[in-house]
């Protein structure tokens, strides 16, 4: 960009030439600098960068367990920063011998959404824009067509005549289509069925999302905005901590409730007893009853071949 | 020397070209020309009522356990002990409800054989239940008696899988708590009651919730 000085002529007058092309070019640099970051200025509002420690984090599967330590202490550092709340991080490991499945009785569910919004609460999902991992689908009797299912559906008081109401939320797959398509291995399938995924290795490519049958993955798109009375503080390093803008997310089976023994919290919410969660392993559990002896008729979109551990069933 | 001139006029053209461009650039961002995309409306945070895992209704069990108010369930502070009850029919055979128990609605199933206050209230003993083979079981025990005409359903709740359970499933790590049939249904008219449902989903893009296209603001 600078003058070529090296052009011939007599010695004095280049020397003078290059003083003035020196200064007159000077000037419109340091202008120039000065209006590109002006003209930059609206990168300033971004915000959420990440931070070196962020990036230079190793991937889920090879962090050493005090690599972890240090990684829950950033983010308990990052999350007490935000909402002024001292949360409890912790990692929870899968158990042993347990295979999670999940029982939806379509007889029982009355279209009440109390399971997505006490999801929405227990799993710190942005409220505006609005992240739901529950869609709860309005659908004719006599019909399973997906394409007659209508989720905006807002009438004065539930069930309403003529239409039972059939919950989606991630299935859990055996053979999750979401896991297969993700470029960078920040989503897997754990050794007790849940397929979670690591939010800082996720690049927000969103083939998840666009693999996914089931449309059970969640983007976010802006910043999430959680108002810091409703922040749950019992989060996970691969559940409800919250996400960044950019990060994909879904019902991961309330990683910190059912690690440490407890039901989700949509079947704790459920007022009709529509949901049921267990371990499939366990003879004497509720869900091995079911599937033992309830008429369950779907795992959803069965010929897509996923297999899900969502199982959807009737009473009678 | 002539191309050098010309290649070094060129390079001060495009550059203060560039500057002023920037220099415009700035000057719109300064004074916020274009303006920004109107907000999102605002979503207002969902009821309370909608996460908290309420039962439908509250039993003589949950009352006693949360202190509620149980004085509906002292029936000798108004009827008299050993004195027996005489029931009023109307013309249809339906028990006429006394003015007393107006709170009660008779709608135990669909046909109207249940009209009967001592089906499942013990005649002798107000604060007892009996059951059709003439056991009498205490008013906090009524899943047994339930369990007398709805076999399945009780089958199903006993093991777990009809109505709620909460707390754990993996049994070692707490205790797991069964809810009881009253905790949801109402003995005197056990159909599960209609209820407001939660909003639903707002959208991301305003266009999709019906409405207008974003008014670009100062």
């Amino acid at each position: 960009m600078s003058e070529p000085t090296k052009s011939s002529g007599s010695g004095k007058s280049t020397a003078e030439t290059s003083r003035r092309n020196f200064l007159r070019t000077s000037a419109v640099l340091a202008s120039g600098i000065a209006s590109l970051a002006a003209a930059l200025s609206p990168l300033r509002e971004l915000s959420d960068c990440t931070t070196v420690e962020r990036f230079l984090q190793n991937h889920y599967k090879e962090l050493t367990p005090e690599e972890m330590q240090k990684v829950l202490a950033r983010i308990t550092r990052e999350v007490e920063q935000q909402y002024h709340i001292r949360p409890h991080v912790k990692d929870y490991k899968p158990m042993d011998g347990v295979e999670f499945v999940y029982c939806l009785n379509l007889t029982r569910c009355i279209g009440c959404r109390k399971c997505v919004h006490a999801c929405v609460a227990e799993n710190n999902q942005s409220r505006n824009p609005e992240i739901q991992y529950i869609r709860v689908l309005r659908m004719p009797h006599g019909s399973l067509d997906l394409e007659k299912g209508d989720h905006n559906y807002a009438p004065a008081s539930v069930p309403e005549k003529g239409y039972f109401y059939m919950p989606v939320q991630c299935q859990q797959c055996r053979q999750p289509a979401c896991v297969k398509v993700c470029p960078v291995k920040a989503t897997w399938q754990e050794s007790d069925g849940i397929t979670v995924i690591d939010y800082d290795w996720c690049i927000g490519c969103r083939y998840c999302e666009a693999a996914c049958p089931y449309f059970a993955r969640r983007f976010n798109w802006t910043k999430p905005s959680i108002p810091a009375e409703r922040l749950n503080p019992n989060m996970s390093y691969l559940g409800n901590r919250p996400r960044r803008q950019g990060n994909m997310e879904k019902c991961h089976f309330c990683i910190q409730r059912t690690r440490a023994g407890r039901y989700p919290a949509c079947v704790e919410v459920c007022p009709a007893g529509a949901r049921k969660f267990g371990n499939a392993l366990d003879p004497e559990s509720e869900v091995s009853y079911i599937l033992r002896n309830k008429r369950v008729f779907i795992q959803l979109k069965e010929e897509v071949g996923t297999s899900p551990r969502f199982f959807y069933y009737f009473d009678v | 020397m002539q191309s050098d001139m010309i290649a070094a006029d060129r390079t001060r053209w495009v550059l203060s070209g560039l500057s002023l461009s920037f220099l415009g650039l700035a000057v719109g961002f300064y004074f916020n020309l274009w303006g920004h995309l109107a907000p999102q409306s605002p979503i207002p945070l969902v009821d309370t009522n909608f996460i908290s895992n309420a039962t439908a209704r509250m039993s003589l069990a949950d009352l006693t356990r949360t202190g509620g108010d149980t004085s509906d369930f002292d029936c000798y502070t108004c009827h008299e002990k050993n004195k027996p009850i005489k029931l009023k029919f109307n013309a249809e055979g339906d028990v006429v409800v006394p003015t007393e128990h107006s709170d009660i609605v008779m709608a135990h199933g669909r046909h109207h054989r249940n009209n009967n206050c001592f089906n499942c209230h013990d005649e002798t003993n107000l604060e007892l239940l009996q059951t059709r083979d003439g056991h009498h079981l205490k008013i906090i025990d009524s899943p047994a008696l339930c369990g007398s005409c709805h076999g399945p359903t009780y089958r199903d709740w006993e093991a777990g899988v009809h109505g709620r359970t909460s707390g754990y499933w993996r049994r070692e790590l707490g205790p797991i708590e069964r809810k009881a049939c009253p905790s949801c249904h109402n003995p005197h008219a056990p159909a599960f009651p209609p209820r407001q449902p939660a909003p639903g989903p707002h959208l991301l893009h305003p266009l999709a919730q019906g409405g207008v296209r974003p008014e670009r603001n100062e």
